[in-house]
């Protein structure tokens, strides 16, 4: 009986789903020798590690000890190091080694402090003079209410010399994901509530900071729910994420004309898309999305042929014939067959990890 | 092999038969409050192709409370009609101000302390005027329990859920403490801690318990979506680990017959989702309730729910 048992739990056992199973470490994933390889070098974040993906390799740059939302920086990266209680940023050089805190969120008298006298701080971003630091900051807050808003600070300066770029809608979560502009504006994610009282995220441009008033304008209508803004290296499209209020996620590109979005594209709508990240050589846009219906979130990779396919190779110019002109009957051209529209479709990049969703990528050449 | 049947499904059943196929009393109204419930017949197990409703309750069971004298913060009705593969959702405000079915007026999230499911299953059908075929009924463990046994959930979180003053009552020795939480914005993986702060805290949301009911319907769609890729193999190891903090009247063999009913139904478009938002209630009842407009609730319930 007890062989028997035996027998039967292990075959019971292997008909058991596999959900439960935990996602493997990104340097465990073995490289397929026809494996895709990006071009440059990937940041992104996994279970509190930074880890670096170049040449089809990981690298894993941080323990796992809270870490996230990796963004570039002149010879390293910034990311957010978070802990129970409170969020701070820092400097990290491109071995993920420490060079600088540059925020300081623990309570001034930690022990027995009222949980409000902490703060968070999340996506960092250097202006692209790189003599500023952006990030959503949870301060001002009243209370229960609890917002992050946009700040801009000095580099290797102070939260206390910062400038407060947005106002935050009371009881929302208040406004994220500040993409600082060459011309000095910058683009966020604001949540705020849309006509039927459901929280929406929208895309938000301004020019000059806020104080206490709203200032700037909406890029994306409430409708759309569009959160996850990402600026194209050449400065002219934004990719993004749009929900339209439902538990999808498409993920969605438009023309940036310095203040304005032009008219949305929707290159994939079939799965659950989290931070768009545009390939610093244009070659195409990887983001993060399950690898299994409701799984954990995997690493893929749309090539820029599936949203901009290179335009038809011209028509050769007719060469003319050694001998000179002809008089007689010329036949007929065939019509050419039509061309076979090419889809191009997303490559999945892994396949057993577990990447965190809410961390931007950061993306080098 | 009937034998090694036994042998792999025996200690994670009889885990699981602890909680789930309970017979439920469902008490007649009285006029008395908190007296004894009278206990009817358990309705008959619905033929599983026939629609069915299903109450589904969700505690704070913490050590502040006594254990089988807990409120329901979290009151869901669902419809689920297999035939056309329609699944409908009512979430009722804790806080709305009804006749309890053990007597008495209150707030609908007392009945099942004063008279445990029986009593709340009965409240919610003497006021909604709708039939209760079963009834789930989670605490907070068990749903973190739940939520971690399925390899989490995908859930795209509505906003940034921020609370400087969440309760820290699950893991901590003090039930009175608070905590910080900041579950961010957008599509992600959720694990079962993560999931519970997105749909428990309320502190953050001028909507309080109606938000908070918002995010309760995306986590259990994202626990539906998750049930379909589950195995009846798999059901003794999810029991094991929930290990007895869920209860229901639905026994474990039923629970298998519905795993392919569940994975049959993939039309967002036929899932509604119903919060009874101002004008259907209205703040301003006796002790901070919440007042029904029946007048709108009921045509609007009774069309989902004939």
């Amino acid at each position: 009986m007890v062989l028997t048992g035996t027998f039967t739990y292990i075959y019971l056992e292997g008909r058991q789903s596999k959900v439960a199973v935990a996602p493997k470490k990104p340097t465990l994933a073995i490289p397929s020798p026809h494996a895709f390889t990006l071009p440059g070098t990937l940041f992104l974040a996994q279970a509190g590690a930074l880890y670096s993906l170049n040449s089809g390799r990981f690298h894993q740059l941080t323990a796992e000890e809270g870490w996230s939302q990796p963004s570039l920086f002149p010879n390293g990266l910034l990311a957010v190091k978070r802990s129970v209680l409170y969020s701070d940023i820092y400097i990290l050089n491109r071995f993920g080694q420490v060079q600088r805190q540059e925020t300081v969120d623990i309570a001034s008298i930690p022990t027995g402090a009222d949980p409000s006298s902490y703060n968070w701080a999340f996506y960092p971003r250097i202006s692209p003079d790189q003599t500023s630091l952006w990030l959503a900051y949870d301060n001002p807050k009243y209370g229960y209410d609890v917002i992050l808003s946009i700040w801009q600070m000095p580099l290797y300066g102070s939260i206390h010399e910062g400038k407060l770029w947005s106002s935050a809608d009371d009881y929302t979560g208040g406004d994220v994901q500040p993409i600082p502009l060459a011309g000095g504006g910058v683009i966020y994610t604001k949540y705020s509530y849309g006509p039927d009282l459901k929280l929406i995220g929208q895309l938000w441009y301004t020019n000059r900071p806020s104080g206490s008033f709203v200032t700037g304008h909406a890029l994306t209508d409430p409708s759309e729910d569009c959160r996850d803004p990402a600026l194209s290296p050449d400065g002219h499209e934004v990719a993004m994420i749009c929900t339209y209020e439902k538990q999808i996620s498409y993920l969605t590109i438009a023309t940036w004309d310095g203040s304005n979005l032009g008219p949305r594209t929707t290159l994939v709508s079939s799965q659950l898309v989290a931070q768009p990240t545009w390939a610093p050589d244009g070659s195409g846009i990887a983001y993060l999305a399950p690898g299994s219906p409701d799984g954990p979130f995997q690493l893929w990779f749309l090539p820029k042929n599936a949203y901009a396919p290179p335009p038809p190779s011209p028509i050769p110019t007719p060469t003319p014939t050694p001998g000179g002109p002809y008089n007689g009957h010329l036949p007929s051209p065939s019509p050419l067959p039509a061309p076979t529209p090419i889809v191009v479709r997303p490559i999945q990049i892994t396949t057993d990890q577990g990447f965190d969703a809410t961390s931007p990528m950061a993306w080098t050449g | 092999m009937v034998a090694g049947g036994l042998a792999y499904f025996i200690p994670a059943a009889s885990t699981a038969f602890d909680a789930l196929g309970q017979t439920v009393s469902v008490p007649s109204p009285s006029v008395a409050l908190l007296t004894t419930p009278s206990p009817v017949p358990t309705p008959s197990p619905v033929a599983l192709g026939s629609p069915f409703t299903i109450l589904l309750l969700g505690s704070d069971d913490d050590s502040k409370f006594s254990a089988d004298h807990v409120l329901t913060q979290s009151m869901i009705l669902v419809r689920v009609v297999p035939a056309t593969k329609q699944v409908t959702m009512v979430s009722i405000p804790r806080d709305l101000y009804v006749p309890l079915s053990v007597g008495g007026t209150g707030k609908i999230d007392g009945a099942y302390s004063y008279g445990g499911a029986g009593a709340a299953i009965a409240t919610v059908q003497e006021n909604f005027g709708v039939h209760i075929d079963d009834y789930i009924w989670v605490g907070l463990l068990g749903l973190i329990k739940l939520i971690d046994a399925i390899g989490g959930v995908d859930v795209v979180t509505s906003h940034p859920v921020m609370d400087d003053y969440y309760p820290a009552d699950v893991f901590s020795n003090y039930p009175y403490d608070y905590e910080r939480v900041a579950v961010l914005g957008g599509p992600q993986h959720l694990d079962g801690l993560s999931a519970m702060q997105y749909v428990r805290s309320r502190h953050g949301d001028l909507q309080s318990d109606f938000g908070r009911s918002q995010r309760q319907q995306d986590v259990l769609l994202a626990i539906r979506q998750k049930a379909k890729q589950l195995t009846p193999e798999d059901l003794p190891r999810i029991a094991a680990a929930i290990g007895g903090e869920l209860k229901s009247s639905i026994t474990v063999t039923r629970v298998a017959e519905m795993l392919p009913l569940a994975a049959s139904f993939d039309n967002p478009d036929s899932i509604t989702q119903i919060v009874l938002l101002p004008p259907y209630t209205h703040g301003g009842g006796p002790g901070g309730s919440v007042v029904a407009n029946w007048s709108l609730i009921l045509p609007l319930v009774h069309q989902y729910f004939p």
